[in-house]
């Protein structure tokens, strides 16, 4: 079974070991690969004043990202975190703020968060836009599915017209979105 | 029986049969499902804990203990589960999945060995064989 998930709510989580201590937290998601996979974790220590940590938590790590904590075997499933990010892409964070544009030259609006799809990979699946009024009327923020080849950059980001139809508002419907906007590209052959 | 039907349970000394306490808590491994020793209240001294091997019986009404002189001012591993953030009571209690499942409101235990049975949770009935382990931050539990 897959759950999606915001960014922001995954920011912040709890970082438990199995026998149950809470270790760190997570401070960034970091993409990496092709598909916009969630190569791993920056963290921070626990506790209001706890700063960044020197380690990372690389995705191989990770045993459960659930609804309230990411679960570890133990510490030593950490990894300096340079090495982490040395994995990315691009980080997260860079896609905060970045206009989404279709390839038909639509601006759609201003992504807000990233939606994953997590399982036993996290995949982006798709964004969470402040959207412009070609897109919607009443300015709520909707989210928008993606190709599972676009990758996460902190270039302008270029979607599919398509995506406009597969538009929706809340998380529950949107893992069905996703697949039915992904089966159009490859019934049309259009993804890139 | 529940730990709350067992809290206030007085505890008797065989050899004087006079009451040496009433129980005040259940201390728990977590990770062996089991009630380890009892914290009791109004004991002659300091010593308050009873060490759940030095129990005659935990009965309906009472718990009999051979004699006050068995209580304990625990230490090592018997002082760290005797910290009061170990109790189960009230825990967070986290699925291996990285679900939170609810906070422990009650313990079913077997009175015949201090086996814990069932936990009482916000979230439904948990069965002792999915414990994993109590920390700093929640109670853990195998995902059903």
């Amino acid at each position: 079974m897959t759950v999606l998930m915001r960014v922001t709510e995954v920011s912040g989580r709890p970082v438990v070991t199995v026998r149950g201590d809470d270790v760190a937290q997570v401070r960034d998601v970091v993409y990496g690969g092709g598909n916009g996979e969630v190569a791993g974790f920056t963290l921070a220590g626990r506790g209001l004043l706890a700063g960044p940590l020197k380690h990372g938590l690389p995705w191989g790590g990770v045993r459960a990202l659930g609804r309230d904590a990411v679960i570890i075997d133990d510490e030593s499933v950490f990894q300096p975190r340079d090495e982490v990010i040395a994995r990315a892409q691009a980080k997260g964070g860079d896609v905060f703020g970045s206009q989404v544009l279709t390839d038909d030259g639509v601006e759609l609006g201003e992504v807000v968060d990233v939606v994953l799809d997590v399982d036993e990979y996290a995949d982006v699946v798709g964004y969470e836009i402040d959207p412009t009024e070609a897109l919607s009327k009443d300015n709520k923020r909707v989210l928008i599915p993606l190709p599972d080849t676009l990758a996460v950059s902190g270039e302008r980001l270029i979607v599919p017209a398509a995506a406009v139809d597969f538009v929706t508002d809340d998380l529950a419907g949107f893992g069905a979105a996703v697949e039915a906007f992904r089966d159009r590209l490859r019934e049309s052959g259009s993804q890139t | 029986m529940r730990f709350s039907e067992g809290r206030g349970h007085p505890v008797v000394g065989t050899e004087t049969a006079d009451t040496v306490g009433k129980v005040q808590r259940f201390v728990v491994d977590a990770s062996q499902a089991r009630v380890v020793a009892l914290v009791l209240k109004k004991t002659p001294d300091k010593a308050d804990v009873l060490r759940w091997a030095d129990v005659i019986t935990f009965g309906p009404d009472a718990v009999t203990v051979p004699s006050a002189g068995l209580l304990v001012e625990p230490d090592g591993e018997l002082a760290r589960l005797t910290n009061k953030k170990r109790s189960l009571l009230g825990q967070r209690v986290l699925t291996d999945a990285g679900d939170n499942i609810g906070e422990v409101d009650d313990v079913d235990f077997d009175p015949a060995d201090g086996s814990i049975r069932h936990l009482l949770t916000s979230g439904g009935e948990v069965d002792a064989a999915r414990l994993l382990g109590l920390g700093s931050y929640a109670l853990m539990v195998r995902h059903s």
